[in-house]
């Protein structure tokens, strides 16, 4: 059933030890993989053991200690990965105490040597906030595109958050205080400086992410509506954004006395936003929620023909819940664009899909958190055989 | 109850005031110490109560010394106009190792980081600007400082600060250049090293 795969990135197979409710083994197909079962089974903890593999994150959680196996203390998930025809490496995170090690090879590895060697982009109800939800929402999607085409980003995204901290902390101070703009500038303006640098490049970065998708959008992949974008500066209108990092020293310096009312820091990138039209509307607040799904699922696609187009090799798609999310035309629509490219994850719950995919795809079904592989032996039965 | 004797518990305590140690490693030590000798025992509190005695800040740069003023201080063989301002002592110990630096230091022990309660007003930073005059540094000026502060958020906002500081007197003021550690190999460079030592790289 399995055809050739045209891309290197490959996820051969998947181990997981107390990882949520899940613990054992699978093998995995280099094209379409449906991971099927009742609800509250554990489907979607394999997704999420998937993704936390290759992002060393969860689409769940902040927290990965939840992930951690009730009563346990430590939850390892572990895969092997084909990066070439002949280059196979074992990558694995494990999770104690809230915090993870990162391995490859059996050697451990920094976070941003670690990333790259598997990468994925997820499908889930939680990822519609993009579309539906508040702009930092829409920030973690771009942040999340740009550092899966380059890593090095994650450094400056977690300066920039700690000079906002610090630098909040010193607002919330000077307010409670009562200080003036005057008492104040001297010991804000070490942490301005760096967020005047960090800032730009967060800027830099993210504006140059939505032209680059912008550019490989299939505006109308769903219907007649035509799906655009465009990055929101929180800085529009104050001035000249062609000479950026000049108009945010202007901005923070003229804003101070109101972050220091306000006790918290007001200017920087943290305060942008993703504009996502719906032909020429704004998709949050006027789009159907049919409409929202398919938008959403045109900017994940776009994603990854830009980190195709960047890397030579496809990222690995997730999706959660797949009929709960898409209707049929838009399963058969997507699934059909994914073929040949991507090595895909779906959930469901649903035996008509699991059947009408069967010939194409690799099925699992999950059992409380254990996997068994289902194949197709006859015409329309299905025969579950044990995963050794 | 209690789960082990009055005095055990204290002692674990105790460790677990240290940097670093955890209820579980402090059990550890805790129990390490009941089944050293007395002898042991004896030596290793004489040597934590003599480093308290003998161990003063130098009253020039700060450093830990058991003499006041500094080796480096003192010597007439330290280049007295150039000033490397480090935050730790551990971090001067770093530089010194280089052995081409041959001028003087000042420790700040410490980073301004509101969040945990360091402001600029607890940097040991007083003392720094009287050094510069050169009535108070063995009648020499001083051309140049260096902020060697380590390069994260807290490092490089007290850099900025002191930089503010001293910019008006008219010396020399420079940071260090973050970059690659020599003698690695290049494969072995973190990315975030080699973007920096990228983007600070100089002609030859
Ligand atoms: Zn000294």
């Amino acid at each position: 059933m399995a055809y050739a795969k045209i891309t290197a990135m490959l996820l051969e197979s998947l181990e997981t030890h107390c990882f949520r409710n899940t613990s054992g083994k699978i093998s995995w197909g280099p094209n379409l993989n449906i991971i099927y079962g009742d609800n509250g089974q554990g489907k979607t903890n394999w997704l999420e053991a998937i993704y936390l593999l290759a992002t060393t994150k969860s689409f769940r959680t902040q927290r990965l200690q939840e992930a951690v196996c009730f009563g346990e203390e430590l939850a390892i998930v572990r895969g092997r990965v084909a990066c070439a025809q002949e280059v196979h490496r074992d990558l694995q995170v494990a999770v104690q105490s809230g915090t993870k090690t990162l391995i490859v090879n059996s050697k451990r590895e920094a976070v941003t040597r670690y990333l790259g060697q598997l990468d994925a982009i997820a499908f889930t109800a939680d990822e519609l906030e993009v579309v539906r939800g508040a702009p930092d929402a829409r920030r973690r999607f771009l942040d999340r595109g740009i550092l899966s085409l380059h890593h090095i980003y994650v450094q400056t995204l977690a300066d920039y958050n700690r000079v906002i901290k610090q630098k909040n902390r010193l607002l919330q101070d000077a307010s409670n205080a009562e200080q003036s703009a005057a008492d104040v500038l001297p010991l804000i303006t070490p942490w301005n400086e760096q967020l005047i640098s960090l800032g730009s490049q967060i800027h830099h970065a993210r504006a140059g992410y939505v032209t680059r998708l912008n550019e490989v959008l299939e505006r109308r992949l769903f219907g007649r509506e035509e799906v655009t974008i465009r990055y929101v500066s929180s800085l529009e209108g104050k001035g000249d954004l062609s000479d950026y990092e000049s108009l945010l020293a202007e901005r923070l310096r003229l804003r101070l006395p109101a972050e220091i009312a306000a006790g918290y820091a007001l200017v920087g990138p943290h305060r942008d936003d993703l504009g996502i039209l719906f032909d020429g509307h704004e998709i949050r607040t006027y789009g159907s929620s049919g409409q929202q799904r398919s938008a959403l699922i045109t900017l994940d696609l776009a994603a990854i023909s830009l980190y195709y187009s960047w890397r030579r090799e496809y990222p690995l798609f997730l999706i959660d819940d797949i009929d709960a999310e898409l209707d049929g035309k838009r399963i058969e629509h997507l699934l059909k664009h994914l073929e040949g490219r991507t090595q895909t994850f779906i959930t469901t719950s649903k035996e008509s899909l699991v059947k009408q995919y069967l010939t194409r795809a690799n099925v699992y079904e999950v059992k409380e958190g254990l996997v068994a592989e289902a194949r197709l032996l006859t015409n329309k039965s299905m025969s579950l055989v044990t995963e050794a | 109850m209690l789960e082990y004797a009055e005095p055990v518990i204290k002692l674990i305590d105790e460790f677990k005031r240290l940097p670093g140690i955890g209820h579980k490693s402090a059990q550890r030590l805790a129990f390490h110490v009941l089944r050293m000798s007395e002898t042991d025992v004896e030596r290793f509190i004489a040597a934590l109560q003599e480093v308290k005695r003998r161990i003063v800040s130098c009253s020039i740069c700060n450093n830990l010394t058991d003499v006041d003023p500094c080796r480096f201080c003192s010597s007439p063989g330290r280049d007295r106009s150039v000033i490397c301002v480090v935050e730790e002592p551990y971090n001067l110990v770093a530089v010194e190792k280089t052995r081409s630096y041959k001028g003087l230091y000042h420790v700040l022990h410490g980073s301004i980081s509101p969040i945990r309660g360091m402001n600029v007003e607890d940097l040991r930073l007083a003392n720094l600007l009287p050094r510069l005059k050169p009535e108070n540094n063995e009648g020499v000026e001083v051309r140049e400082v260096i902020l060697a502060t380590n390069p994260n958020t807290e490092g490089e906002a007290t850099a900025n600060y002191i930089k503010h500081l001293l910019k008006p007197l008219g010396l020399r003021v420079t940071r260090i250049a973050m970059g690659m550690p020599v003698g690695s190999d290049l494969e072995y460079v973190d990315e975030v090293t080699m973007d920096k030592a990228l983007t600070n790289r100089h002609e030859i």
